[in-house]
């Protein structure tokens, strides 16, 4: 069965995917806390209801060994400058460990939804299978 | 998507190592507050900065931080009148090493908060990590 095909799971894996780039690029910010003219950076707001519509579109056929597939590389999030960071420092950079270390939290929260999600959709199918807690 | 978190692992990993860097200059300065010269008129030791930059790796698509350079700091020494010490120039005064501890304490503080933070990220990480290979479960 195509997962994919169920529009909670794309949702959820596509928003996993999305907080999973974000976390990448909040952990280069605060990496980057004390490099002199580092402006922080955050990913673009990805509109979920354009991933749960979308279809899975056309596959170009990969008939040679160097051929790339277009299926994640095609998908690259957006990555952008933060656009009021609280307070720039004399050396020019704008990292405020305490929001990117918020940002981070939420973060994970979202990450824990999503996949708190993803298993109970999961266990729908299970109870359906009659092999569920019927919970 | 799980290589995102991995890349965030290493991200937070190389921030680690930069101020960890920083953390030995600071005790090398501390070490050499009153270090002195061992000729007559000698200069003493000259306090050490650190200045970071930022490199693009190309193969994890981020911006790893690196030491640029150790850089002397250039301001003055402070002059004490000690006509029989060793370094003593000719009028009788003694150079000392242009490190102030309160400096380097702060200096410390800020490298250790940022060294927290960044295991805050990698913590962050792992705990998403944890969370898609729970969902196996």
């Amino acid at each position: 069965m195509d997962m994919n095909k169920i529009a909670v799971f794309r949702m959820t894996t596509g928003k996993m995917g999305w907080l999973a780039e974000r976390q990448r690029v909040l952990s280069q910010n605060v990496a980057n806390s004390d490099t002199p003219k580092y402006q922080p950076k955050d990913l673009k707001a990805v509109d979920f209801k354009r991933l749960v519509q979308k279809s899975e579109g056309m596959q170009i056929a990969r008939t040679h060994r160097d051929h790339r597939s277009l299926g994640s590389e095609g998908q690259k999030y957006q990555v952008e400058k933060s656009r009021d960071p609280y307070e720039t420092a004399p050396d020019g950079n704008a990292v405020i460990l305490e929001e990117q270390l918020i940002k981070a939290a939420k973060t994970t929260a979202d990450y824990e939804l999503m996949t708190s999600l993803y298993r109970k959709h999961v266990n729908m199918f299970k109870i359906a299978l009659g092999r569920g807690q019927g919970q | 998507m799980a290589n995102d978190l991995e890349s965030a692992l290493s991200i937070a990993a190389s921030g680690m190592r930069a101020q960890g860097f920083r953390l030995k200059v600071v005790a090398q300065n501390i070490a050499n507050a009153s270090s002195t010269s061992d000729r007559p008129g000698g200069e003493p030791y000259r306090r050490k900065i650190v200045s970071f930059a930022n490199v693009l790796d190309r193969e994890l698509d981020a911006k790893l931080v690196e030491i640029k350079k150790v850089k002397e700091d250039p301001s003055q020494f402070s002059l004490v009148y000690d006509p029989n010490h060793p370094a003593a120039n000719d009028k009788g005064f003694v150079k000392n090493p242009n490190v102030n501890v309160l400096v380097e304490m702060m200096d410390m503080r800020e490298a250790q908060r940022s060294y927290e933070a960044n295991l805050n990220m990698i913590e962050s990480s792992k705990q998403l990590m944890s969370r898609t290979i729970g969902l196996l479960r």
